[in-house]
């Protein structure tokens, strides 16, 4: 029953690493092995700190009770953990910074398809009640719901293939496919976040911020970087 | 030591300390913040309750009910808890939560109460045999939580820790079939 979310995790380290790989054959990401690498250890830093400040948030010690770190499943905080993960890349790619946030980009984005993804195995795909012709509900209940996390599934890997097709084909500035995809990243969570099941109050700050940041991002690489030669 | 033995040579050794230093910081801090726990002192002793006497509050409820199996000996019990107090005190007025410790004793649950539910709306009972779970139609592992309907309808019942998603649904579903 636990080892559901490894399950789900394991889908995205899968998406993410045959993104990466087919990136690699059509020259979009050459050292993919590199880049696997850091995106997995960043997945990891990432759950790291968030779900430290989940316990945190939660009032429990994480000094006193270290073995409740590897509960994972109660709960994560998203917004720091995605700043954990992003922290790891900038440090790990430091010396090509850009090359390494654009190689990862569309890989990035396939892999938090995965993981969406994984709610099939994990049983936990549905949100709030919805009468769509496509909404389902659980089994013995008369609430269909919308499949969120299967929106979410769609949604990224559909954004995936769009920025890896266009950093093969649009000849992107450095730079600007990681600010895009960071800022598709968040729009797709914010759409989808009121369609989740939540207990009190929703925090999308955290989207939007990657939102207004992927964008002013985007802009200023745009602006200050030439176009690359082919 | 001077700089000049082998281990000296090694050349990041100092960076290396700079950066652990950080983290360390930064753990001292989440340490810091973290809330103190209540006296174990301060809580009563946790009732000891039947299998009849858990069905009967069951069956006469008239509001739904959240019913979270714990053991202070449960280490994914108190991963859940925060979320459980949480949940507790948000649907306070249309949701009762009661928490059921299981083969445990008493220290070790009012310590446990003191810690991860100081405040919070939901009723503690002991069943230090460990077979009221079973008899209600679940397991004897832990955690555990079942989700009944108000007269005591079991909607469904989860093994394992709760996440926030699971834990909202199921109040969703359990509401609706209140008609709240």
């Amino acid at each position: 029953m636990e080892f559901t979310l490894l399950a789900a995790a394991a889908a995205g380290v899968a998406a993410l690493t045959l993104d990466l790989r087919w990136e690699a054959t059509r020259g979009n990401a050459g050292r993919d092995g590199d880049l696997g690498e850091i995106a997995v250890t960043a997945a990891v830093v990432g759950l790291l700190v968030g779900r430290l400040a989940a316990m945190v948030g939660d009032g429990v010690n994480p000094l006193l009770h270290p073995a409740d770190i590897l509960i994972v499943r109660g709960g994560v905080v998203t917004g720091p953990a995605a700043l954990g993960a992003l922290a790891w890349v900038a440090w790990a790619g430091r010396r090509h910074w850009w090359l390494v946030a654009d190689g990862l980009s569309a890989a990035a984005l396939a892999g938090f398809a995965g993981w969406h993804a994984g709610c099939l195995a994990r049983d936990a795909c549905l949100g709030t009640p919805s009468d769509l012709p496509w909404a389902y509900g659980r089994a013995g209940s008369t609430v269909t719901r919308h499949p969120v996390e299967i929106y979410a599934a769609v949604l990224l890997a559909v954004a995936a293939a769009a920025v890896a097709h266009w950093k093969r084909a649009g000849r992107p500035r450095p730079g600007v496919p990681a600010a895009v995809a960071l800022a598709a990243a968040g729009v797709i969570r914010l759409v989808t976040e009121p369609l989740r099941p939540a207990l009190s109050h929703r925090v999308v700050g955290w989207y939007a911020a990657a939102v207004l940041v992927g964008v002013a991002a985007a802009w200023w690489r745009h602006r200050a970087t030439p176009v690359p030669d082919l | 030591m001077s700089g000049a033995g082998p281990a000296s040579r090694f050349p990041y050794t100092p960076r290396m300390r700079r950066r652990l230093s950080m983290p360390l910081l930064l753990l001292v801090l989440v340490a810091a913040c973290s809330a103190p726990a209540a006296s174990p002192e301060s809580v009563p002793e946790l009732p000891v309750v039947s299998a009849a006497d858990v069905t009967a509050r069951l069956v006469d409820s008239s509001r739904p009910v959240v019913l979270n199996v714990w053991a202070s000996w449960c280490l994914p019990c108190r991963s859940e808890a925060p979320l459980l107090e949480r949940a507790a005190a948000e649907f306070a007025a249309e949701v009762d939560f009661v928490g059921l410790d299981v083969r445990d004793d008493q220290d070790g649950a009012r310590s446990f109460v003191a810690e991860f539910f100081p405040g919070a709306a939901i009723t503690q009972l002991h069943d230090p045999g460990g077979d009221i779970p079973v008899a209600l139609g679940g397991s004897r592992g832990v955690p555990l939580t079942f989700f009944y309907g108000p007269g005591g309808e079991l909607v469904s019942l989860h093994t394992g820790v709760l996440d926030e998603r699971t834990l909202a649904l199921e109040i969703d579903e359990i509401l609706r079939r209140a008609g709240t």
